[in-house]
């Protein structure tokens, strides 16, 4: 039943997309129960156009570099130590191709070691799509040279398995900010807890000396190891008159975009910090 | 209501409007009973638009800037205010597929040749990175919660470049967290 609810979600927000190529991928991550060892991925083909997809799966997880910039981490073997479950859970088919208006489903099937410990396990999937050709009408003049570039996109999501009791969590520390032009920017250490990633939003709250709201901002975040993102976001109004500011910044396991039954629960965490402007 | 439901609260109803509207064609009294629940909301890579170089000129070099009109882009639809890594798989060399094997042309791209925007699709208003170290991106806030990339480069035929049609691969990849 809610596979069928979920393609017409996808139908009813593809109405008004764009005539040019291109796929949806629904969900952009997927979580496996253990019990039943298989998930699956929806593709809809909104164009007028066929697009060739293939499916792979690679091993990596999101970390932060010393500037607080998110990037995926990739090991292409991972070892006994790390939480992969790039060697046991498969996904077929590996090559299809949507038609127009087509949707297909993308199967993802575990076949977890034996005597797997309980914890969650993580893999990335690639979803390649062919995106497109720049369209070459024949060359008239042998003496021309045309230059035609096949574009491809990949869109990498998230699969996480879970066995058994799986708990997550977060510790915030070094919440630091500062007000550049009209930006806010800042950057906290999340480190994660439990056995399972911390799938959540950061809510931070942008307030006067005396306490009234100035501006929200709310980022989804996916902490898997340690990591110190750096945030930037635009002040509303764009500009500050100086005084002191404060910052309130919370993490919580609540995520708009994903199903509330697979996103786990965990205590908030939050702190604050007094922001100066000159 | 929490915004997952709300979003699909949304979508219940652009579902049953049209679906009301085809029941109303033909029986003006029917009701259309709907019990739906979105799963999730999915992501959407599209590509708005092809890098084209079209005819370059032997001898003489061909960049196509990404503000440009024959610049790549892309729109990438999905969860609003989410990060993405936004990388890509570049080409160096550009293969002829009419000539014999080995006839290539050289296709650079400069640290300024991809830009991003959120939300608002404005090449000229976008960031420019470089595509060969990629960047972070962030899909804009409700109602758009969109991200568009663009993308150019640089051709250089040589001067004795065999005429033909020279081909290569872009790939654009976005991690979603």
């Amino acid at each position: 039943m809610r596979r069928v609810f979920a393609v017409a979600a996808i139908l009813t927000l593809s109405g008004a997309a764009l005539d040019a190529q291109g796929v949806m991928v629904a969900p952009h991550a997927v979580f496996i129960d253990h019990r039943l060892r298989g998930g699956s991925v929806l593709l809809y083909n909104p164009g007028t156009e066929p697009v060739e997809v293939t499916i792979s799966t690679i091993f990596g997880y999101p970390v932060t570099d010393s500037t607080g910039a998110i990037t995926l981490r990739t090991v292409d073997a991972p070892d006994s130590t790390l939480p992969s479950s790039l060697a046991w859970i498969q996904a077929f088919p590996r090559r299809l191709t949507v038609g127009p208006r087509e949707r297909q489903t993308v199967r993802l099937l575990g076949r977890p070691p034996v005597g797997l410990a309980d914890g969650e396990y993580w893999l990335r999937m690639v979803i390649a799509a062919q995106a497109g050709r720049v369209p070459i009408s024949g060359v008239a003049d042998t003496t021309a040279i045309q230059v035609g570039l096949t574009l491809e996109v990949r869109t990498i999501i998230g699969v996480n398995y879970r066995k058994g009791p799986v708990t997550t969590g977060l510790a915030l520390s070094q919440l630091r900010a500062q007000i550049v032009g009209d930006s806010l920017i800042t950057r906290a250490r999340l480190e994660r807890r439990g056995n399972a990633a911390f799938i959540g939003t950061i809510r931070q709250t942008l307030m006067d000396s005396a306490g009234r709201v100035l501006d929200s901002y709310q980022s989804p975040i996916g902490v898997y190891i340690t990591m110190e993102p750096r945030l930037v976001n635009l002040i509303s109004p764009s500009r500050l008159g100086r005084g002191r500011y404060w910052l309130r910044y919370e993490v919580v396991t609540e995520r708009e975009d994903l199903d509330p039954t697979v996103v786990l629960k965990a205590p908030a965490v939050r702190d604050s910090v007094q922001v100066v402007v000159p | 209501m929490t915004g997952f439901r709300r979003v699909a609260f949304i979508l219940m109803m652009g579902g049953g409007a049209s679906a009301t509207g085809r029941a109303a064609a033909q029986t003006p009294t029917a009701a259309v009973m709907a019990n739906a629940v979105v799963v999730t909301v999915g992501m959407t890579i599209t590509t708005l638009r092809n890098l084209d170089f079209g005819t370059v000129i032997k001898g003489v070099a061909t960049t196509v800037q990404p503000t440009a009109a024959t610049a790549g882009s892309w729109q990438v639809t999905g969860s609003a205010n989410a990060f993405v890594i936004i990388t890509f798989t570049l080409p160096a060399t550009l293969t002829n597929i009419q000539a014999l094997p080995g006839s290539t042309m050289p296709i650079t791209f400069n640290a300024t040749a991809a830009r991003w925007t959120r939300a608002t699709n404005n090449a000229a208003a976008g960031t420019p990175f470089n595509p060969a170290v990629g960047i972070v991106g962030r899909l804009g806030p409700p109602p758009n919660p969109n991200l568009y990339v663009w993308i150019g480069g640089t051709v250089s035929p040589a001067a004795a470049a065999k005429p033909g049609i020279y081909r290569g691969n872009v790939i654009l990849s976005l991690v979603y967290q």
